[in-house]
């Protein structure tokens, strides 16, 4: 059994729902009648399920005629259609108030996915190229010092889930703006970690650039429309 | 009735995605091997080596082939050996010519499976063996494999 892609999940959930419940405490959630927890765990398994059926298809298998193959997470899922999958279900379910849940959603996702890559810990896969800078790591009985690559891109998300969350709850950004972001900041990150991972045939590169383009695009989008429109001060709920 | 239509053609789309028609009549016999003969390609490697376990009734085995094949295609100076356990010809054969057509892989048979203990694994599929060049062991890893660990652990046995 893959217990330690079970530890890694738990790495992820915790600080998601960390997130979720700094952000009620603290008002941020305001304008937002869904329950973002629920929004977040319907999003995060559509997500996987719908990046394990594409990676299968895309190896070869039929899920149809192999479905146990369908729970083997480890074959393989397809980073864009699971992010692509992911991001569709929380504007569906929370399409009564699309912006005020995407918004809502931002930071504890970055949060998550923080957690997710500081989940390598457990899964013994934190290390990336070789490298002689003083932090790297070398794996046990290996003279070849790595990248910490998974820490790299754990601390750049924790950051700017902390700075998004801190924003909107100081600065009060127009709506869509803080969703904008955090779709640019993952992709960013992820971008720029992928030159250090060990990987057979590069990485999903050019959606990581999609999603950097389309989060700007948002940003900028909303930042412009509505200068003077800022979520509203009511009081404090997540659900 | 939307509904059901958007159903039907995803079932029809996920379908056709599959279903690959197997011909084993041009996979050759897979020959039986100990574990001394094994060991003795493996110290006379001048190349590292990437041995996988594998069964074709094993869905673990199924789901990290594509990943094998891509890595034993795509990856130069290393030598991948398959090493099918606990199986009858037909169905190995089968699985090579539904996932391994192409690749570059030596395959043999272990019909006891006790090769991957005697190499210091266990009896569980599938296996991920990395060798340095002459046989040494660097890796064993247990259970399906990754993308990102099985290049990195290509590139720690490529580097000794």
């Amino acid at each position: 059994m893959e217990f330690t892609l079970l530890g890694a999940v738990l790495f992820a959930v915790v600080p998601l729902y960390a997130a979720l419940y700094w952000e009620a405490r603290r008002g941020n959630a305001a304008a937002c009648t869904r329950d973002l927890w629920d929004v977040a765990l319907t999003a995060a398994v559509v997500g996987l399920f719908i990046g394990r059926i594409t990676a299968m298809i895309g190896d070869g298998v039929n899920p149809l005629t192999n479905p146990a193959d369908i729970i083997i997470v480890r074959g393989g899922v397809a980073t864009g259609p699971a992010v692509l999958g992911a991001l569709a279900t929380a504007a569906w379910v929370g399409r009564r108030e699309l912006w005020p849940v995407l918004d809502g959603l931002a930071a504890a996702a970055l949060a998550g996915l923080g957690g997710w890559h500081a989940g390598c810990m457990v899964r013994n896969a934190c290390l990336g190229s070789a490298s002689d800078l003083p932090w790297a790591i070398a794996q046990d009985g290996s003279s070849i010092t790595r990248h910490p690559v998974e820490i790299y891109a754990a601390l750049a998300l924790f950051l700017a889930a902390g700075l998004l969350m801190v924003w909107r709850q100081r600065g009060r950004p127009a709506p869509g703006v803080v969703a904008g972001l955090g779709l640019a900041w993952a992709a960013s990150v992820r971008l720029l970690t992928e030159p250090l991972r060990p990987t057979l045939s590069g990485g999903p590169v050019w959606w990581y650039v999609a999603g950097l383009a389309v989060g700007v695009l948002v940003t900028g989008w909303h930042g412009w429309r509505s200068p003077r429109q800022r979520q509203p001060d009511i009081d404090t709920r997540s659900g | 009735m939307r509904r059901s239509l958007g159903t039907a053609l995803l079932v029809f789309v996920l379908a056709a995605c599959g279903g690959k028609t197997v011909d084993i009549s041009r996979v050759p016999e897979l020959p039986e091997i100990s574990v001394d003969e094994l060991s003795g390609v493996l110290a006379g490697s001048a190349q590292p080596v990437v041995l996988n376990v594998w069964a074709s009734w094993c869905v673990p085995c199924r789901s990290e082939a594509p990943l094998l094949e891509k890595a034993a295609t795509t990856t130069d100076d290393v030598t991948f050996i398959g090493l099918n356990v606990r199986d009858d010809q037909t169905g190995a054969r089968s699985f090579i010519a539904e996932f391994f057509p192409e690749a570059p892989i030596d395959h043999y048979r272990d019909p006891g499976g006790d090769i991957p203990v005697g190499l210091g694994g266990n009896r569980g599929v599938p296996l991920t063996y990395f060798f340095a060049p002459h046989g040494e062991l660097i890796e064993l890893h247990s259970g399906v494999i990754d993308e990102r660990t099985l290049a990195l652990q290509i590139d720690e046995i490529s580097s000794r």
